[in-house]
């Protein structure tokens, strides 16, 4: 039986052998960073709880190729990434938090998610998490994945690259096109500095 | 001087921390690039990281519990993929003994309908009389030889004629191989100067104290009194010869 405690090397040797339990430290270890990085890019908690748990079953099914050279950390959270990016991709954009003239950046002044918004509450803090969230919400599945990883996570463009499956260089423009995107979109508040 | 590109201002704002970067050196230099990457920093940094909501620590666990039920043991997945694994391999062991069976049966079955293979079968006549006509010519050559130098020799020289007596064993022994392959052969003319040379060469063989000038007088006597290399040379004529090419070959080179 697999002893908890272990590196995630020996966990994995454990499961290959049978012990199943053993999977089940690598997902408690595992289970925040994953979470972190998929409420990040699908903005949603319940879209990132799902994402987390088919990450960590896509990863037991994938295990046997999972190659030993490599850290269990990062190969789960590419596995992550990529569930992340299928959950966004399938519904890019909830169109129930979307308000109209959301692709016009003239109208992102003065409209804010927030239906019941009211004068008192359009303070510049607020408006910047309206803004942020609109801008975001206007890249695509790829571009917003990559940006989260290179702003929010600090992940390398070749760590990104192998995350989206794309090569580091299309990875490069992803993200330098990511963020053209939001400067545009953040333009506004540009104004008002 | 050339100004930074936007995506160039972007590559030195995620990889500020690189010193040697070429784009941060040009920014000290250039005040219309910093400001555009003091306007590009001041963007980027409006956009916060989300802060994902909190996770106790025993959210792993909840993790754990939801998928561990449809999980498989990946050694009993293993174990099936390793039975069906024996199971391909052993029928594909059978299939290839069973094969291997029937062509052996059918090879012995084949061998046996076959009438045996002999070596008066696998080798043609007109092979072995080329063989009989080459062992031939070269013994006519060779007695020939033995001939001329027996009609020349002088009894005073014994180193002359030591070799003759060697020669004349050595033929010996063909002359009598080649009379019994012509035996099969319808050649009383050949078969008759074999004959003849054989005697000749038998005496002069069987000189065991040395060829002494009467021995050798008496033996080149009986040799013309038959004619006996003028028929050597006349038999040997008959047999074509085996390496006209050759000859020819070194012929034109000579040229």
């Amino acid at each position: 039986m697999y002893c908890m405690g272990k590196n995630d090397h020996a966990a994995i040797s454990a499961i290959l052998a049978g012990d199943k339990e053993a999977y089940g430290e690598l997902v408690m270890r595992h289970s925040q960073s994953l979470f972190r990085a998929a409420f990040r890019i699908t903005g949603n908690e319940a879209d990132a709880e799902d994402v987390v748990q088919e990450a960590f079953l896509r990863g037991y099914r994938k295990l046997e190729s999972f190659e030993s050279r490599s850290e269990f950390g990062t190969w789960i959270y590419q596995i992550a990434v990529r569930c992340a990016l299928d959950k966004i991709g399938g519904h890019p954009a909830d169109e129930t938090s979307r308000v109209a003239g959301a692709d016009d950046p003239e109208q992102d002044e003065i409209q804010v998610a927030d239906g019941a918004a009211g004068p008192d509450r359009l303070l510049l803090s607020g408006e910047i998490a309206a803004l942020q969230e609109r801008a975001m919400r206007s890249l695509t599945p790829a571009e917003r994945t990559a940006f989260v990883l290179r702003h929010m996570e600090d992940r390398t463009i070749a760590e990104i690259a192998a995350a989206l499956g794309i090569e580091p260089n299309a990875a490069k423009q992803t993200v330098f096109r990511a963020v053209q995107k939001l400067r545009s979109r953040m333009a506004p508040l540009r104004m008002k500095r | 001087m050339k100004h930074l590109s936007e995506a160039e201002l972007i590559e030195c704002f995620y990889n500020k921390n690189k010193a040697a970067n070429r784009a941060s050196r040009h920014l000290e230099r250039c005040v219309s690039c910093a400001e555009a990457y003091a306007e590009l920093q001041n963007d980027l940094a409006l956009i916060t990281p989300a802060e994902p909501p909190a996770r106790d620590a025993a959210y792993g666990a909840r993790v754990w519990a939801s998928i561990s039920a449809s999980l498989p043991r990946l050694e009993e997945r293993k174990r099936r993929w390793l039975r069906i694994s024996i199971w391909s391999v052993l029928s594909y062991a059978s299939a290839c003994a069973l094969l291997i069976s029937c062509a052996f049966y059918t090879g012995r079955l084949w061998e046996h309908r076959q009438p045996p293979i002999t070596a008066a079968k696998q080798s043609p006549p007109e092979t072995k009389q080329r063989v009989v006509l080459v062992l031939l010519g070269d013994h006519l050559d060779r007695s020939e030889r033995l001939l001329v130098e027996l009609k020349h020799a002088d009894a005073d020289s014994t180193e002359m004629v030591s070799p003759l007596r060697d020669e004349a064993r050595s033929l010996l022994a063909a002359n009598r191989i080649c009379r019994q392959e012509v035996k099969q052969q319808d050649d009383p003319a050949l078969a008759e100067a074999l004959a003849r040379l054989d005697h000749l060469l038998a005496e002069l063989a069987n000189q065991q104290d040395g060829l002494n000038a009467a021995a050798l007088a008496r033996l080149q006597e009986e040799m013309n009194s038959n004619s006996l290399l003028f028929e050597v040379r006349v038999l040997r004529s008959r047999i074509p010869d085996q390496k006209p090419a050759e000859n020819s070959r070194s012929k034109g080179g000579a040229i």
